[in-house]
């Protein structure tokens, strides 16, 4: 799903309740992630975030207006 | 702007030199009159001089940065004046659950933004789909965030004396919507006889620190037996329960003295044989109310409507005749005009709120739908036209079905057990199960899927065990076998904990209700059981 700037979802693949709920906590945690990156070194920045969990991964590409919000289930 | 900490004190530039004075924050510093400082955009409350931002809040030297002000209305003018109504009217307004916010509601979307945004990310992220498909790093990586527990150990044992004195059996139990509190109904399974006598519902509050196993919190007296058992849903202190005599009650539990709430009472509408399932129903029209069904040998599934005076009415209401139930090539050996129909066990599917799984004395089990349109044939007056609701016969056990039960995490798969010691794990596409596992020698009362592992699911035997199987394991013996009573007396009921999800309550013959705690197997889910779960679903014959 692509999420804007303020975390509410544009487009999505997935029903509504899922999305909004996504969206709205990955948006907080990649903000979160961002901060620490740039807290540790100034001239960093945040390029990707992987959160792989038990039963799938999600894949965030942030940017500068919208993120990308990709699930994805393991191969085994 | 408001202060976070303080959301009535108002927040006041200060002079255009002050600038946070935490270490890599290049904001400038708002003044809160309260607590002194904080600092915009970044958000960070600033702790002593110099140090790190973090978000507790600290006070300066107030004459560096705190500069309070006050200010006064000018004269305000006021005039009274008075107001009558001459007429006025009732009207009630209800609130409804509001619908989950739409996706794009309130976002200017920019396409041509957006575009450019995933062309530049598209190449990043496919590759990393590329590399997660191939990759095996995490292979066998398996992380416990929890204490492992190993064992499977009773946690309580509990009963009413005068039940017991009696000779009652359990009959039902049943959890409630927050997990904390278990019923068990008290009445006699093996009894063919219409009976008066009396019997009790019993509720123990398992989060109560004196907690009495002999002395249940609450007990509810029933004129006949209770055959069956069901909490609501969502509120806590509603029980529903099916009677001997066909009558269904609802009693509420937060009210000691006066707890019936509804019943049906004896009309022509009601059941006329033992009620021996109840269930609450989410409503199609409400999402939020919840009906309560209750089925019956009599071969009549009734749902029921609250009226204002304590009564239940019925809304609607299917009928199981012989003649009607679809019939199917493979399943010639039956003879149809002879089959019982009599309702012993009902199942809803998780997925589908229409599609549900009813269990039947004459040994097979139907997929009906609530949806169905055609009108049964009506041997007695009732209020309501019933529906014929069934649609597909499955292939049978040799024995009436005592239980079946819809899995919550595949839409098609249902268990269903019986008297002829089996257990028959089916889906719902084709007729002959998928898997047949003999069990045991004596009958099998109760079958329940595990809420939390889709692979588990628990049975409980005539011969006094409880068994866990695990499909993940072993797809021909249970993984653990409970053994309930010491003599041979029969476990009639179990039902999983669906918000404290290691705990599992089986009531036996004997009048005791044991709260087992299983071991840390049966409460989190694998990597890839769902996985396994489809694959056995989909092994479907030809």
């Amino acid at each position: 799903m692509v999420v804007n700037a303020e975390g509410i979802p544009i487009r999505t693949t997935l029903d509504n309740s899922t999305t909004v709920h996504y969206a709205g906590l990955l948006h907080q945690l990649t903000m979160k992630a961002r901060s620490t990156v740039r807290d540790i070194d100034p001239q960093n920045d945040l390029t990707f975030l992987r959160i792989r969990s038990k039963k799938h991964e999600i894949m965030v590409a942030p940017d500068k207006e919208y993120l990308l919000i990709v699930i994805q289930n393991p191969s085994e | 702007m408001h202060c976070p900490a303080q959301p009535s004190a108002q927040l006041t530039a200060l002079h255009s030199s002050m600038h946070c004075p935490a270490l890599h924050c290049t904001a400038q510093c708002l003044a809160c009159p309260v607590l002194r400082l904080y600092c915009v955009p970044a958000g960070c409350w600033i702790r002593g001089e110099g140090s790190m931002c973090d978000s507790r809040s600290v006070r300066l030297t107030e004459s560096v940065f705190f500069n309070q002000k006050s200010c006064q209305t000018g004269e305000v003018a006021m005039a009274e004046v008075a107001v009558q109504s001459r007429s006025s009217r009732d009207a009630a307004v209800q609130t409804d659950q509001s619908a989950v916010p739409d996706v794009q509601q309130g976002a200017c979307v920019d396409d041509s933004g957006v575009l450019a945004f995933l062309r530049r990310v598209e190449e990043v992220v496919i590759k990393e789909l590329n590399k997660n498909v191939t990759s095996r790093a995490f292979d066998g990586f398996d992380v416990n965030w929890t204490d492992q527990n190993r064992t499977v150990l009773c946690l309580h044992t509990l009963s009413y004396p005068e039940a017991q004195d009696q000779h009652l059996q359990v009959t039902g139990v049943s959890w409630n919507a927050t997990g904390s509190v278990v019923a068990c109904s008290y009445g006699r399974l093996n009894d063919g006889d219409w009976s008066t006598e009396k019997s009790y519902v019993c509720t123990w509050n398992l989060d109560r620190r004196r907690l009495d196993p002999q002395r249940p919190d609450l007990v509810v007296d029933a004129p006949s037996s209770v055959m069956c058992l069901a909490f609501h849903p969502s509120q806590p202190s509603l029980i529903a329960a099916g009677l001997f005599s066909g009558e269904t009650v609802v009693w509420d539990t937060s009210k000691p003295e006066d707890p019936l709430m509804w019943r049906t009472g004896m009309t022509d509408d009601t059941h006329t044989d033992p009620v021996y399932q109840v269930h609450w129903l989410p409503d199609a029209k409400h999402g939020n109310h919840v009906q309560l069904l209750s089925a019956s040998t009599d071969g009549k599934i009734l749902v029921w409507r609250e009226e204002r005076d304590g009564r239940l009415m019925v809304a609607e209401g299917f009928a199981l005749v012989a003649q009607q139930i679809p019939r199917s090539a493979q399943l010639r050996k039956l003879v149809w005009g002879e089959a019982a129909v009599g309702v012993t066990s009902l199942s809803f599917s998780h997925f589908d709120p229409h599609v549900f799984v009813v269990g039947v004395e004459g040994g097979f089990s139907l997929k009906c739908s609530t949806a169905a349109d055609t009108p049964a044939p009506c041997r007695t007056g009732g209020s309501v036209p019933l529906r014929a609701p069934a649609e597909l016969a499955f292939s049978p056990h040799s024995g009436p079905v005592y239980s079946v039960s819809c899995s919550p995490f595949h839409r098609n798969l249902f268990l269903s057990c019986g008297t002829d010691g089996q257990v028959h794990l089916s889906s719902m596409l084709q007729t002959q199960p998928l898997i047949s596992l003999q069990l045991s020698t004596k009958y099998l009362f109760c079958v329940r899927w595990s809420p939390v592992r889709p692979l588990v699911f628990a049975v409980a035997s005539g011969e006094g065990d409880v068994h866990l199987f695990d499909f993940e394991k072993s797809s021909q013996k249970p993984a653990v076998s409970i053994k309930q009573a010491v003599d041979e007396c029969p476990v009639y009921c179990l039902e999983f904990n669906t918000k404290q999800t290691q705990l599992l309550a089986a009531g036996d013959a004997a009048g005791t209700v044991k709260v087992w705690q299983l071991s840390s197997d049966f409460t989190e889910q694998r990597p890839r059981e769902m996985n396994h779960l489809e694959q056995l679903a989909s092994e479907l014959t030809d």
